[in-house]
């Protein structure tokens, strides 16, 4: 049985998460200001604006948080960020894939990169399941883009190995 | 300068006759404008040669098309899947993504079709007829008046964040600072690229708009197995013709907001440098300060997907006005028209209305017959393609990743920027999961740059008087309506709360 104390407390707010922007576009503004002292004036004026009214808009924000806190009724826990906590393995293994295309695209180029990347990434977040569908999917789309785009359109795609070869042979 | 209705209609049925040119850019710029990352001035650049190569005349009815298409084709995986295909898209998400996750995407696209088709037909008709007066709004507004019209649309975010105002005025001003990244305009000193060279440039909006929308987006959506949720994928299943069809039919009885909202994409569009991305928020925000339901709006409100949709395509046929009346371009399509008219030896300007009536009609007349044949074409389309939502989050996930990165190194094939447009990911990550919104960011990025520009032209004609801001009649006036459209919803908003706690007691929100 729930105990019925509890369910009349109300939730706490976790403002954890919630500050992260407003701490980060704080410490962004501080390090923006050292980048413009020794600038002319004009160079510096808009930036002071702006970055002035940021750090008015954060102060305050910091205020509201700090009295909710002493109210007790927010602390200071990620909540949301990472909320609901059984998907955070699964986004850092996106993450690590992503940084891994971005860090490969450049010599394996855009149709290899993306067909590995896609194989992968598909099959970590289907736990393994249908690999016929996610192989023929990962190998049609990352064909289809080389098709579409740097074959059709000619767009400047990250060009590899196959790119090379498609251009001697066509 | 006088319009001259026989060479207006003549110009209307010659146009009909370049249906060929017409057709095939429509549906090039229904896709590229779908697909972040190939915006219409990227494509035009992409075609150069091609349309250099077309006579002139033609050569600007296939860009026109594609440009009025392409703003349409944004609205579509804004909707869809939350990623708008072009900045001007940034606020039909706001509305659009809402009526997708309750199942009623097919409904939304219907309604952003007709919304845009419409706004963007009555306000190139409305262009047309007014060329020789809109055009003369350019020259009122100055550096001062500019640096007003930014921090107006940097108030919006307020109001569009309207869960919390303090929340909307840190993701915008942060947006802002992102945006000052970069050498200043007039001493060309690097500030704030944390020693990368590719910054020196500012930041480029591609990689952040790819960031901010898709990559976030992509990460966001791996909690659940489908961007929908237990309603819209039963709704989904059964989804036939009806459902267009209910869609037009909402869009067209609220055929007014569809009129006043396009009207303010055509004033903003005339300005030069204001855009799609301004237009569709001030209209979004306009829209919400004048609804009696402006708690609806974030929610899937029918309303709040009209208006930026109406302003969006209304901006088109705006931007086109001072490139054709006194030759500075409106926007980054509009200069490379110019580029290719300059190409061909013409020179914009008023004589053009004299000399050339077919090429200085031509663009508003190609523009009204695209969205003419526009609503025929794609109407029907909006059925097959609201099945994408249905698509695991699985498969999708990693598609958007991929492909919008790729999207993000097109402009400046820099490995650098799929970098940064993963970093704007992490940033619009965090911000969708704490309450920020990720638009407010972004309209704060595209602003950074044009606010300090106007500032420093201000500030050097003024000889580094800072009081110049209030130096201005217009601009002032433009003050005194920024003030009042920021206190205006948080006064109603105030008295909304107060009559709900007369009415029942407490109010939960509290303040």
């Amino acid at each position: 049985m729930a105990d019925p104390t509890s369910e009349d407390k109300p939730k706490k707010k976790h403002l954890g998460g919630e500050l992260v922007i407003p701490v980060g576009a704080l410490l962004f503004t501080g390090y923006y200001f050292t980048t413009i002292i020794d600038v002319p004036f004009s160079a510096q004026v808009s930036a002071f604006f702006v970055g002035s009214i940021l750090i008015f808009c954060v102060i305050l924000l910091l205020i509201r948080s700090f009295f909710e806190i002493r109210r007790g009724e927010a602390d200071l826990k990620l909540g949301s960020l990472i909320a609901p906590t059984s998907y955070v393995p699964k986004r850092l293994i996106m993450l690590a894939l992503t940084l891994s295309y971005i860090f490969l695209i450049q010599w394996g180029g855009f149709t290899i990169t993306t067909f590995v990347f896609l194989l992968l990434s598909m099959l970590t977040l289907n736990e393994g399941r249908r690999k016929g569908l996610i192989l023929f999917l990962a190998a049609s789309l990352a064909l289809g883009g080389w098709l579409l785009f740097i074959f059709a359109f000619e767009t400047r795609f990250p060009e590899g190995p196959f790119e090379i070869l498609m251009k001697g042979v066509l | 300068m006088e319009i001259d209705w026989g060479i207006f209609l003549e110009q209307f049925a010659r146009t009909f006759t370049f249906w060929w040119v017409i057709l095939p850019a429509i549906f090039l710029g229904l896709i590229v404008g779908a697909i972040p990352g190939f915006s219409a001035a990227n494509t035009i650049i992409i075609l150069l040669p091609l349309t250099l190569a077309m006579d002139p005349e033609v050569g600007l009815i296939f860009m026109v098309a594609l440009y009025a298409s392409s703003r349409l084709g944004a609205g579509i995986p804004a909707i869809l899947v939350n990623i708008p295909g072009t900045a001007g898209a940034a606020a039909t998400p706001l509305d659009g993504y809402p009526m997708t996750r309750n199942g009623r995407a097919q409904q939304a696209l219907a309604i952003s079709f007709v919304s845009s088709v419409f706004g963007g037909l009555l306000t190139t008709l409305i262009a047309l007829a007014a060329l020789p007066w809109l055009s003369q709004v350019a020259y009122y507004l100055h550096s001062v008046e500019m640096i007003v019209i930014m921090i107006f649309g940097i108030s919006l975010i307020a109001t569009i964040a309207a869960k919390d105002t303090l929340k909307g005025l840190i993701a915008g001003f942060f947006g802002l600072m992102i945006g000052y990244i970069g050498a200043d305009v007039v001493y060309e000193t690097p500030r704030g690229t944390f020693g990368f060279l590719e910054l020196y440039d500012k930041v480029p909006l591609i990689p952040a708009l790819v960031g901010l929308f898709a990559i976030s987006e992509a990460f966001a959506v791996l909690e659940g197995e489908s961007i929908l949720n237990k309603r819209g994928q039963a709704a989904i299943q059964k989804a036939g013709w009806g459902e267009t069809i209910e869609g037009v039919r909402e869009a067209l009885s609220r055929w007014w907001h569809i009129v006043w909202t396009s009207l303010i994409g055509l004033v903003i569009g005339v300005v030069p440098g204001a855009g799609a991305a301004i237009a569709s928020f001030v209209a979004y925000q306009q829209s919400k300060t004048f609804s009696k339901t402006p708690e609806l709006y974030g929610t899937g409100h029918i309303e709040g997907l009209i208006a930026p949709e109406s302003a969006n395509n209304g901006v088109t046929s705006g931007t086109l006005i001072p490139l054709l009346v006194i030759g500075v371009p409106g926007g980054a399509t509009a200069a490379i028209m110019a580029v290719v008219l300059t190409y061909h030896g013409i020179t914009v300007g008023p004589d053009l209305f004299i000399n050339q009536p077919n090429l200085a009609y031509g663009p508003f007349t190609a523009m009204a017959v695209t969205y003419g044949l526009m609503i025929f074409t794609i109407l029907p389309l909006a059925r097959y393609m609201s099945r994408i939502t249905v698509v695991s989050t699985v498969y999708m996930a990693p598609i958007i990743i991929s492909f919008t990165l790729v999207g993000a190194f097109v402009p400046r094939a820099y490995v650098f920027d799929m970098y940064l447009a993963l970093i704007f990911g992490i940033i619009g990550y965090i911000a969708r999961k704490t309450g920020y919104h990720v638009a407010a960011i972004l309209i704060g990025v595209i602003l950074g740059p044009l606010l300090e520009q106007y500032f420093l032209r201000a500030l050097r004609i003024s000889e580094g008087d800072l009081m110049v801001v209030f130096s201005s009649t217009i601009g002032n006036i433009l003050w005194v309506l920024l003030v009042i459209s920021l206190f205006v919803p948080a006064l109603a908003d105030w008295r909304r709360k107060r009559k709900k706690a007369a009415e029942g007691g407490y109010d939960v929100e509290g303040c």
